[in-house]
Formats: C-alpha cells, structure tokens, sequence
C-alpha cells in the first residue's frame, strides 16, 4: 500500500495492525540475474534503478549485517555538490538533482532538506579558491554564490563573525542545494521500493567468496549457499579490500576509521550546514534539535570503529569558533565508520578484472552525496555493459594510466584525504 | 588515543605522532624498475586482515620513524620499532 | 545529608521555592509539591521525575545562572545551589497547559515512522513547510544564543588503579587498594560518595550503611595516595585503556567544568546498576517513580514524594524495604504488587490520582494514590566496558545485559557486573581490587572469592493493554516497537532507528533492557538473540564546553611568529594567520589601504630597495657522504653540475609523478648541503625527507637536520640591494664577480652578526636571503632598515611578495602547485632529469601524465589591456550561453593589477595551453558578474630573459 496521509489515518484507525512489512525477508534462490553484494544506500539504490529503470527484477541484495548498516546509518547527512573537477562535480550534482525528488520517487519520505551549505573561508587566498570552485558550478549549472561580511552574517545570523579568532572568517560559498537527507530513511525507501519491484533484500547474509571461471564470475559464496549469477557488484563500503580480496582483487585504498558526534537536541538554532575549513567541522541541526558534527579522519587504519576522541575534541573546538553558544550544549553521542579511501582520495566503480563483477568502492566519507546517482550511473552498467559518461572517471585501472581524479591534490596518502 | 610504544622514549601519546601509513616497500631507484612496479608496489599496499606494520613519525619526541605492528580490528600494538632498521623497505 | 538550618532560594517556571544544601534540583522540587516538571518530545506528555540520577529520561530542565542558561539538565543531578533560575522545557504557553498536548489526539496516526510515510507532497513541501513545523515541535530546551561566559579546562592525571564509582563496591575497592600502596583515583559523579549505601537501611561491617559510607570516605581523605575526585562523570572508555571525565565544578570556581583524561594501569568499573521501570499503560505519569529513587528521596533528602503509594516491586527485599522506607517518611501504603500482577492503567491528569491492575486470579482492583514505586529489576551499568567493543550479552539468570570477564586493563566491580547485595558489593571491591593489586604485581594474589551476580527477581508484572512506555523521553511505546516489527525492522540496530528507542538523552538507561524483553516477548524469541546496539560514549552527556577547553579564540591553536615579528610589529605591519603562521602581511603608511600599500611595497622593490621575511620556508640541513646521493633520489632535477657555494632550484615530485614542492638546493660543503621547502610544504617535506632516509634507503650515509626555527631569513630585494648587502659590511666578497646569482656564501656582517647569504629570487630581481640564528633577527632587521635607509628600504609582505611572483609567472604552492600536475604542465618539463632516477620517475611515464592535451600554465592579459580580469574565473571558448553555462577549458590561478607593468595580468592553467599563445578567451566569473575577453600569454610577464637577476 503507498504511503500517504491518507494511508497513515487509515491504518492508524486500525491501530497500526496492518501494515505490511518494507521489505519482506524473502528465500534465497540459487540464481540471479546480478547479485549486489552490499545492503547500504549504494548497494540499494543499484537495485532500485536496476527495476525502475531497466526492468532488471531478478537481482538479490545480499547484506552482512542489517540494510543501511555501514556508512549509510554513520554519515552527517549532508549532500552537496560543490566540487572544482569535473568528474567529482558530476556525479554529486547528478545525485542532487535525484535526491529533490526521490522522495516522491520512492514513496518514502526521505526528508531532503536544501538548507544550504555554508562552506567557510579563512583567508582571502582560500575565498579565491573558493571564488574558482563558485564559478565553476555556476558554469555548469549549478547554483553558488560566494558571500562576505554583512550579507553573510545575514544567511547565517547565527555565524560569530566577531574578531579574536584564531582563523578569521574571510568569507563563505554557498550552495542553496546543499542541505540534509535522513541517512537511515534513504535506505529503507530505496529497500522498500527494491522489494516491492520483486528484489530480494537478504540481510544476515555476507558473501563469503567467489566462483571464478576463466576470468569470468560465475557465482557468489554465502553462508546460505551458493548464489549463481551473471554479474555481481561489490558495494560493501569499508570491507571493500577484504571482499574484492575474495576474487583476487587488489584495490588501491584503505580503510580508515572517522568519527561524527551529535548534542543533545535542542530548539531549532540552525538552518544551514556549515563546514569549518581550517582544520575541519562541519556542523548542522536535525530535525530532532541535535546539532551534528564531524571531523578529519583518524588518519590511521583501522575496522575497529572506533577511534581517538582528540578527534571529536578537535571538531568541537572548530565549531566553537563560529558557533560559541555550542559551548552550552552537551555532547550526546559520538561514532565511528570505516571511510575506505582510494590513493587519489576518490571513488573506484565500474568494472574489475574479473568479467561481469564490478566494484563500488573508495566513497571515503563523501559517499553518502553520492548515493542515488552511483545507484542510477551502476544500474545502467550492470543492464547496459556500458560505461555511463559520469563514471568514466571512476575506473579502477585510473592508477596504472595517470589518470587520477583528486580533489584535494594530496596524493597517494590515503591517511592525509 | 592510541599509546604507541616508541622504541626510544617509551609509551608515548598517539598525538605525540604523525601517521606514515602502511609499510610500502618501494622499488630501488636503479632505473629498472617500470611504472607499473613502482604502481604495485605504491598503490596496492597489503590489505590482508590481522596485524598491519605502519609508519609513525614520532614528531613530538625523538622525531624518528617507528615500525608498528598494530591490529586493525582491535587496536592492539603488538611490536614497534625503529623504521628501515631492518627489512624496513628497500 | 541534607543541611536544614540553611534554605536556599530557587525558581522553577518564576514561582519561589526553596531547598536545601545536599539537595538535588529534583529533591528540591519533590519538597515543593512539584512533581510535573517536564513535557515529553514528541507526545507533549506530562512527565515527572521518575529516577534520582543520571539515568532520568524526563525531568529534563533548563537551569540559568550567572553564566547564563543550559538546557536539558536532569533535573536529578543538578546540586541545588542559591539563585538558579529553572524553567520548563518543550511547552507552551506554560507547563501545565500545553497546546502541544493536543498531538495526543493524533494517536496512532503518529505512531513509530508516520513521518517517512508522509509529508511528500508537493515538491519541496517537507523543506518549505512540514520540516519547519516538526523542527519547532522537537528538541527539548532552548539554547542561549549569548556566547559562553564560563571557563573550562582539560587536564591529565595518571594512576596505578581508577576506580569509577563511589558505592559500597567501588569505596571498597578504591581503600583495599590504597592501604596496599597504590597510587589510586576515585571518581564519582554524584557530589557525595555514598552511592546506594546513602538509602539502605542496612548493617555493613556493623556499621550503618550510610555511616560505613562516611567513614569510608573519610578514611580515603586521610590517603594521601588517594585522589577521590567527586561530580566527576567517566564517560568514554578509549582504546589502550584511556579513561575520559568530566568534572563539573561548584559555581564558585574559577572555571565550570574539567575534561580530565586519565591513564591507570588498572581500572575498576563501579559504576552500580540502573533500576528498570514496568512498562504497562500509563506508565509515565508524574507520581511514578523507581522503587529505589523513592527510598534515596525519602532516606537521603528526607522528602516524602507522595502521600498515598502503591508498591510494584518486583524483588521482595526490595519490596520491604521500599514499604519501610515509605513508613518512615509517613507516606500510607494504599496496595502493594507482586510478581504476577497485571498492571491495567492509571489515572490523572498532569499527576497521577489512582492505579488500576488485576491480580493473578483476574480479579480487578483499582485505588487512589499519588505515588507508584516501580521495579522490575536492575540493569547492571557497564556501558564503559562495553564502548571498546566488546559486547554485552544478556544473562539470562540476571534478565540483564552483563559484560563478559574483561580484557584489558578495565574490570567490572558489583552492580556493574550484576552483584546487588550491599555486603556482596563491598566483598566484590575487595576481591577485584586484590586481583588487579596482584596483577600489578604490588600484592600477594590472594584469590579472594569474587559474589554471584544477583538473579533476577522470579515472575514478572504483567501489563494490560493501552499506550505503554518503553521510553519515555521519546515516546516509544511497545506498540511502535511492534510495529516496527511487522515492518520488517527488526535488527535491533533498526527497531532502535525506526521507532528511536534508547536515542534519547538518557540514551536509553532505563528502556533498553525492557526493549529487549519487549522484542523478545513479540516475536517470542529468546532475548539473548536479539543482542543490542553499540554502546557509544558519552555514557551521560557531558558539556561541549569542557571538551573543548580553554582551546577558544585566538588560544584554539598555537600561534607560530616569525623572529622577525616583534620587529615588524614596530614597522606598522598587518598580520594575516596563514596556516600556523601569521605572517607580515603589509606595511601600511597613513590612510593607505591593503591595495595601496601592496603597490609601493611592489614598485619599491622594482625601482629600489624592499626587505621581506623569508623564515617560514622549510631549511633543512643534510650532511654526510651519501647526501648529494640522497638529494639526486629527493629532486627530479639534474644536481651533478652543483659545487659548493652554489645554488640550485629544486623540484620534488611524489612517489607518483606529481610536482610536490619546490625549493633550492644550496651546498655549502663537499657533503653539506641546506634545502628549502616551502612554508605550506615544510612539515610534509620533511617527513617525506626523513621517511626517505630512514626507511626506504637506510644504507645512504646520510644525516638530516631540521633547521627551520633555527634560521631567521631576510631577503633583501631590488635594484639596490647588492648596494645595502655591501654596506651591511660581509666578512665575504659580496660584489657582483665574486658572488653571483645562485650562490651561498657564510661568514658576518660587520665582523659580529653571522650569517648564510643566499643570491636567490622570488621576486625576480637582485636578492639576498640573509639567514642568521634566530636570536640576532632582531639586529639583522636593525641594521638592514639603518643601512638600507639610504636606498628608502621599503619592508613589504605577503601580499607584495605574490604580485611581485605572479608579474614573474613563479609557482606558488596551492594555487600552482596544486597535487595534480607534473613538471611539463607548470613549464618544467625540461628539468626533468633523463640521466638519473628519481622519486616519481617511473610513475610520471604513465601515459595520461604524459598525454597531450593536458592543462598547461600560462599567462593572460586583457585583450584590451585595461579591464581587470576577475580573480577565480574559468577560461572559455564561448561566451555564456542563455542559461549563464559554458564548458570550460582552464581557470585562474591568480589575478592582479601588476603595479610594475600597469596593466592587469593573471595566471591560469588552460588545456594544451603551451600551444595557445595569442589566443583570445573568455574569463568568466558569474560570481563576480563579470566576463573579460583575454589574451594568452607567457606565464612570465616581467623581464622574461631574467636579466634583472644579475645586476
């Protein structure tokens, strides 16, 4: 049954009795058409787009924990698609463009909020630069504008613009888009719209190896059995290295541990996002009242999510500096993903290889954006064998060519991105 | 925060460190090794599960690299000492 | 332990009420009558005060005092204290009329995730409208906009045991520990120790509870190798067993509150156990308290928090003892439950009036009453132990989450670990500090026995059906829980996310157990299947303030200054933070602006004499045999030609073939040499230089200094300045012959002042790089302003210093030197050494580095030579189309209006832009509204041969 208003009072009259299940826990079967390993948002979205776009059905999610698990449920939510370089830019402004309706779409209501992103400078030679990365979304039409002194202070009254700070606030770009999306709601509509297209959604199940013949993929190994399929997608976040291992793929990256903190929740006292850029914080309030947090990674390898709470210390201490009165709040909650980042910083997805397996992989902790146009971009991929033009830049074999992709320019450091 | 066993001060705080990432043993800079050696070699450090043997700089202290042999799904730090003493790289 | 002789004022919602010293905000409260304090987050419900401590889920306020207003305080752990002003939080108009009540009447319709299933349309409607009313519907409390008076700080202490929690375990532990020698810290979040003990009207080694408790306590002050550290909350357990607290402290103090981050070799975890309320209809009314929260009021606040009770406890010691404790603060008992109950429902409207249940033969029983002591149990509180990963498991003998045995250097000590009795939690602190005194090898190990975990109470209250609460500060009823269920989010990781359950700000103390049971009773599965989420720290919210400490303003990180600042400082120089640093900027003259004032800098350097602090660039010392080795891997360019007293500019490429930094070479010896890295590259470059040495090649014989901080560095720039590099009297021979461009020499300036003298440029004319030990910058910039007066020495900064670069197309690093090209984009492609390897050779073969095509650095005028052309624009073919797009082949690197030249010139990376000279583009900048038409050029726009360099 859609989910409505209307459907809302009708079950509620009915004491909430009969609604069914978002996506029923469906039996195994032994073959599929393609099998995507991965139960987060990308993994998810692949499958969606599989159906609504392709007609693709006969297709299986397999999950190793519960859907949305990864980094999907440990993001900050934010989206946005203020990137300089072109494939960067692309694929997140594609993405942006899905996630105004994919609500709708969906029939979930995955509260996309375009509040804004505030993204902060602290020198004029930093604004410049930011200046550049304006006009360059503007040249490819998206909206930005860079905002100074007063008419910033107005966007974001709540911006301490006074001075005795440590690194002054020059100036800010402003993507309008830019807002918020409830990370767990993008899972569950995307699962909810998948199952009901007739894709199974197993969660509990990891892909324990893979059946390899002559360099071509034949079948995926779970604890419930052997599923045989035509084409399998690895989209597995953080477990990246270990599951491309299990068919003898190297990838280039590394899976590092980064953290995100919420407050209390409170009354509505922000409503936009802003990113703190020397040293880094990016702060928004949800619905809730919380006012979310995040910072740079831990730097260092690790699956243990977990890591040094000098991280969270430090992405408090940015946010103090624009937002004092967050001084008076008091620190909820902090967490930890396993962000698995490529040697250019950037994302790996399309084909490996082994013929007919792909990989998603290497969204570090700007994957989350990224989501509905990596699900659109693969789901054209696995149904066409073509590569879609916003992907190109993505491949895997960019390191042996030269052709890395990285934003920030800091080189093959993983543990620097 | 990590305690990291530097081998010339003693137990010492993460923050005392700058992380160096994995051990990549490099090619030798003898004009015969090809771009896709040093591609291997930079690119594709070991990924397998267990114990991990990284680089810290220890930049607060004794301004030395340190080997450490330290467990990723854990944290444990089962060996550190100092860096390229001894089958280090090349 | 409460403090009659002296009252306290305080107001709750503006009304006067008075308290006690000893009291809590919650105790005071309950002595006034008040018993509705708060409305629930979503509901609007009328809530009370249902617990004594940090586990409270409803009695959340908002407290001002001097410092101003914090929101959310548990009203249960906020020490009453003279003035506070507290206000409710979540209704209006007022508290006891809250329109926002009326969602009560939506029912089911807002059951666990209505919100995703509606809001959708139209378009934009969730952001334009919905949102903004749901955002204003939740949250608790306001926050005050005002920035934070208060001080807070961070400090570290280290210890042979830790003990976390001052009851009856963790005061037995904390004194067998120290009478054996160790060095021990306890911590208690309460602002008495006592914990338990301070409501039992139990014997303890003969000793009342409460009075076993004080004489404890003062037998630890007498320690002096105790620290007892009270009001001080361990939130976080990290890994390698880091302890983090917050200590908050009393108004009077200094500062509000300390983050202590504390190392021990040993820590026991005696953190006591939270008692678990009964989840049945109506369960959340104000007047509905933990059984053992009514005995604290009662025995420790001496306040009676009701007058008719009625008794659901599940534990029968603990039932009398609830019964004893009612008695004795004349509370009559209207009914008392047991185990096998059914709780129906309750009445009343913003306070509880009367309680309905069957009993176990069915038959229906209801009474007035204004005070229900629930219990269905106790959930051990090991949530420290349980954030580094290793899972709690649930018990079936305890009906809790209990921790296995404990690795590490953390252990689990009395209701932590399930042990209840206070006799049982007192042997337990003796035993476990023993063990771990033996593992510290300070004791022998006496082996003492360590108590059984308490079972759980036999049978259970059963509950009638009707809105039960699981959690109660968001609303979660055993419904949603169900209903999440059928919807298929049954992970307890979803059933948490779908319905919210345990993401309060209680997080869940005193709901998740009866979650668990619940999910369990629902799909009739055993709970130990069911697991539970991650334990995250904070365990209890602790203030932001404190965590960041005194690390605000300008005090967030330390300040590098030039040893030239003082100095400069006297100049008149504008400062600007630029990474650590804050760097000279410009030198203002009298009413002139930045662009002013940059513009002499620039045309005085041209035409005459300028000085400009060079000590933030990376210097490196490398010496030894194998150090001209070391250097031909470090730099892609050829070095062989290098001899001692001369200079080269290097070029280091990463491991991959991308430019890394830029600098000089200077050898000063046969096997000594200096390099330079640039300021933004320092730190980077040398750890790359050391990991290269000792890692990668340690059998090069090479030894590498930093000297960064060592050396003051003043370049004296212009026409004249080998005029004042001469009259600063050099022990060496300074003229032109003799010391050429690219050279180094050593000795002094007038006899006393030594120096390293480097003929570099960055501005593109005759320059001096004076290096002297940091301690003489001061003389050294004396003496160059005094002689350099003759040729009007004109100080100039950072932003003369780029103009002057940008006229002469030199990298900088950021906006040229960006991580993504290679020596043939930037015009270097010729230094690039075919004779030798290097870092990045191999890699920079790979073909797209070397395609053609590929972005190049170049210059640009205007095509008309005048209009300025906007800083941060992209290069294109076509003018904007209608819709304000157009592709893009390069962009800007930097813009300005060249002083020298009078015209406006930038620099740019344009696609194949080596083979495009003449070409006429546009540079649009939508963000500035502006789009020039521009001609490309050399990057160089100033004296392109270099023969200024050789005057």
């Amino acid at each position: 049954m859609a989910y409505s208003g209307l459907s809302v009072l009708a079950h509620a009259a009915a004491g909430n009795r009969h609604w069914p299940s978002a996506f029923p826990a469906p039996d195994l079967r032994p073959s599929y058409d393609i099998v995507i390993i991965g139960g987060g948002g990308h993994g998810l979205a692949t499958a969606h787009y599989l159906a609504a776009n392709h007609g693709i059905t006969n297709v299986a999610v397999i999950e190793a924990g519960w859907v949305g698990g990864g980094n999907t449920a440990r993001n900050t939510t934010i989206v946005r698609s203020d990137y300089l370089l072109n494939a960067s830019f692309g694929l997140k402004n594609f993405a942006l463009g899905l996630w105004a309706d994919l609500s709708r779409d969906l029939n979930f209501n995955l509260m996309y909020e375009p509040r804004g992103y505030v993204d902060l400078a602290h020198s004029d030679g930093e604004l410049e630069h930011f200046t550049l990365r304006a006009n360059a979304m503007r040249l490819r039409g998206a909206g930005a504008a860079i905002l100074t002194g007063a008419a910033l202070q107005e966007r974001v009254p709540q911006l301490d613009l006074t001075g005795g700070k440590r690194f002054p606030v020059a100036g800010a770009l402003v993507q309008e888009a830019g807002g918020v999306v409830r990370h767990d709601a993008v899972a569950w509509g995307l699962a909810r719209k998948a199952s009901a297209a007739g894709i199974h959604i197993v969660q509990n199940c990891p892909a324990t190896g893979f059946v390899i013949e002559s360099g071509r993929l034949a079948a995926v190994e779970t604890p419930l059995g052997r599923i045989a399929c035509g084409q399998a997608l690895i989209s597995v976040a953080g477990a990246s290295g270990a599951v491309a291992a299990m068919a003898g793929i190297e990838l280039p990256l590394q899976a590092i541990n980064v953290q995100a903190c919420v407050t209390e929740p409170v009354k509505p006292a922000l409503d936009v996002v802003v990113n703190y850029n020397a040293g880094l914080s990016y702060v928004s309030q949800t619905a809730k009242g919380e006012f979310v947090l995040g910072g740079a990674t831990d730097g260092y390898v690790s699956h243990a999510r977990r890591g040094s709470f000098a991280r969270i210390e430090d992405a408090l201490a940015r946010a103090v500096q624009i937002l004092p009165f967050l001084s008076r709040l008091r620190l909820m909650r902090h967490w930890s993903g396993t962000a698995d980042i490529p040697m250019d910083g950037n994302a790996i997805v399309g084909r490996t290889p082994v013929e007919g397996l792909m990989i998603n992989a290497g969204w570090g902790y700007a994957g989350f954006k990224a989501t509905p146009a990596t699900g659109w971009c693969l789901a054209e991929l696995l149904a066409t064998g073509r590569v879609p033009v916003l992907l190109a830049p993505f491949a895997l074999d960019r390191f042996e060519t030269g052709a890395e992709v990285d934003d920030a320019g800091i080189g093959p450091y993983p543990w620097l991105h | 925060m990590l305690v990291i066993p530097c081998p010339h001060c003693g137990p010492r705080d993460e923050g005392e460190f700058d992380h160096g990432g994995p051990v990549r043993t490099l090619p030798a800079l003898d004009g015969a090794a090809s771009a896709a050696d040093w591609q291997r070699a930079l690119h594709l450090p070991a990924a397998d599960p267990g114990p991990m043997r990284q680089l810290w700089f220890h930049r607060s202290g004794c301004e030395t690299w340190v080997e450490v042999t330290r467990d990723p799904s854990t944290h444990c730090i089962s060996a550190a000492r100092p860096a390229g003493a001894a089958g280090g790289g090349s | 332990m409460i403090d009659r002789n002296t009252v306290i004022g305080f107001t709750f919602d503006g009304a006067a009420m008075t308290g006690h010293p000893g009291d809590t905000l919650a105790s005071a409260l309950l002595a006034n009558g008040r018993h509705l304090v708060a409305r629930s987050l979503k509901y609007h419900r009328p809530r009370g005060i249902l617990s004594a401590g940090l586990e409270e889920p409803c009695a959340l306020v908002t407290v001002t005092d001097a410092t101003g207003a914090t929101p959310n305080l548990k009203a249960t752990e906020v020490p009453l204290t003279e003035g506070l002003a507290v206000t409710s939080q979540n209704n209006w108009p007022r508290l006891d009329r809250d329109a926002g009540a009326l969602l009560q009447a939506g029912g089911a319709a807002l059951a666990a995730g209505f919100y995703y299933k509606t809001f959708m349309w139209p378009r934009n409607a969730w952001h334009r409208t919905y949102a903004r009313h749901i955002r204003r519907m939740a949250g608790h409390g306001q926050v005050d906009p005002t920035p934070d008076g208060a001080l807070y700080d961070k400090r570290r202490r280290h210890c042979d045991l830790l003990v976390i929690g001052g009851g009856a375990a963790g005061l037995s532990a904390a004194l067998t520990a120290a009478q054996s020698g160790a060095t021990a810290v306890l911590i208690e979040q309460d602002f008495r120790l006592g914990g338990a003990l301070l409501s039992s009207r139990e014997s303890v080694q003969g000793l009342a509870a409460a009075e076993w408790a004080e004489d404890a306590a003062s037998a630890l002050g007498e320690l002096s190798n105790v620290t007892v550290m009270c009001r001080t909350l361990a939130f976080g357990q990290y890994d390698h067993g880091l302890i983090q607290a917050v200590e908050t402290l009393s108004p009077s103090s200094a500062a509000r509150a300390i983050l202590w981050t504390i190392r021990a070799r040993r820590i026991l975890l005696a953190s006591g156990a939270i008692e678990r309320p009964i989840v049945f209809p109506g369960n959340d009314r104000p007047g509905i308290m933990l059984a053992g929260a009514a005995r604290l009021y009662v025995r420790r606040f001496a306040v009676a928090p009701g007058r008719r009770a009625v008794v659901a406890v599940a534990d029968p010691g603990e039932r009398t003892d609830t019964l004893a404790a009612l008695d004795e603060a004349g509370i009559e008992t209207a009914a008392v439950l047991a185990p096998g109950d059914t709780l129906v429902g309750t009445s009343g409207r913003l306070h509880l009036t009367g309680l309905r249940w069957r009993d176990a033969s069915g038959k229906r029983h209801s009474t007035r009453c204004d005070l229900l002591c629930v219990s269905a149990g106790w959930t051990p509180a090991a949530h420290l132990a349980a954030q580094t990963g290793d899972g709690l498991v649930f018990d079936a003998g305890t009906r809790s989450l209990l921790p296995g045995a404990g690795k590490g250097a953390l252990r689990l000590v009395g209701g932590a670990r399930g042990v209840l009795g206070l006799a049982d939690c007192v042997a337990d602190g003796k035993a476990a500090a023993h063990e771990v005194m033996a593992e510290m090898e300070m004791h022998k190990h006496l082996d003492l026995p360590r108590p059984d975990p308490t079972p759980a109470p036999e049978g259970a209250f059963a509950a009638g059906k009707g809105k039960a609460f699981v959690d109660l500060q968001n609303d979660v009823t055993r419904a949603d829980i169900a209903l999440a269920g059928r919807e298929g989010y049954r992970h307890i990781e979803l059933t948490k996310r779908y319905t919210t359950l345990g993401m309060g700000t209680d997080q869940g103390k005193t709901s998740w157990t009866n979650g668990i049971l619940e999910m369990a009773a629902l799909t009739g599965s055993d709970p130990t299947g069911i697991g539970h989420t991650t334990y995250r720290p904070p365990y209890s919210p602790v203030s932001i303030g404190a965590l960041v400490g005194a690390e605000t303003g300008m005090q967030m990180t330390p300040v590098r200054r030039t040893p030239f600042h003082a100095g400069f400082e006297r100049l008149g120089c504008a400062f600007q933070a630029s990474g650590d640093w804050l760097y000279p900027r410009y030198f203002p003259r009298d009413g002139e602006c930045m662009a002013e004032a940059t513009a002499r800098e620039c045309r005085a350097v041209r035409g005459g004499l300028g000085c400009v602090d060079m000590s933030t660039l990376g210097k490196f010392d490398i010496q030894e045999a194998d150090a001209a080795e070391f250097l031909s891997r470090l730099y892609c360019n050829d070095l062989s030609g290098l001899r001692p007293g001369r200079v080269r500019y290097a070029l280091m490429l990463r491991e991959d073939g991308y430019v890394f930094d830029d600098g000089i070479v200077a050898q000063l010896g046969e096997a000594h040499y200096l390099v330079t890295a640039t300021t933004a590259r320092a730190a980077s470059v040398w750890r790359h230089m050391t990991k290269c040495a000792a890692v990668d090649w340690p059998a090069l014989d090479v030894t590498l200094t930093e000297v960064s901080d060592h050396w003051a560095a003043m370049a004296i720039a212009g026409p004249e300045a080998r005029k004042l590099l001469l009259a600063l009297a050099p022990d060496f021979d300074a003229r032109r012959e003799a010391f050429p461009f690219a050279a180094v020499r050593e000795g002094t300036l007038g006899g006393d002042l030594p120096v390293r003298v480097f003929s570099v440029s960055f501005s593109g004319e005759v320059s001096f790089e004076i290096n002297t030990p940091a301690g003489y910058a001061g003389e050294l910039l004396d003496r160059v302003m005094e002689k350099g007066a003759e040729w009007q020495i004109t100080p100039y900064g950072l932003e003369a210093l780029d103009v002057l670069r940008i006229e002469k197309g030199h990298l900088s690093v950021g906006t040229e030197i960006d991580g993504r090209r290679v020596p043939g984009d930037l015009g270097l492609g010729r230094m690039v050494s075919a004779k030798k390897d290097f870092i990045g050779r191999a890699l920079l073969s790979r073909p797209a580095l070397q395609a053609a095509g590929r972005e190049q650095f170049v210059g640009l005028v205007p095509e008309d030579g005048m209009t300025p052309i906007p800083y941060g624009a992209l290069l294109c073919v076509e003018a904007l189309d209608d819709t304000g797009r157009a592709e893009a082949s390069g962009h800007l690197t930097a813009s300005v209006q060249s002083p020298t030249l009078d015209h406006p010139i930038a620099l740019a990376f344009l696609k194949d832009g080596g083979n495009r000279m003449g070409e006429v583009l546009w540079a649009h900048s939508p963000v500035a509204g502006q789009s020039v038409r521009v001609r490309v050029t050399p990057a160089c726009a100033y004296d392109p041969k270099g023969e200024r360099l050789h005057g």
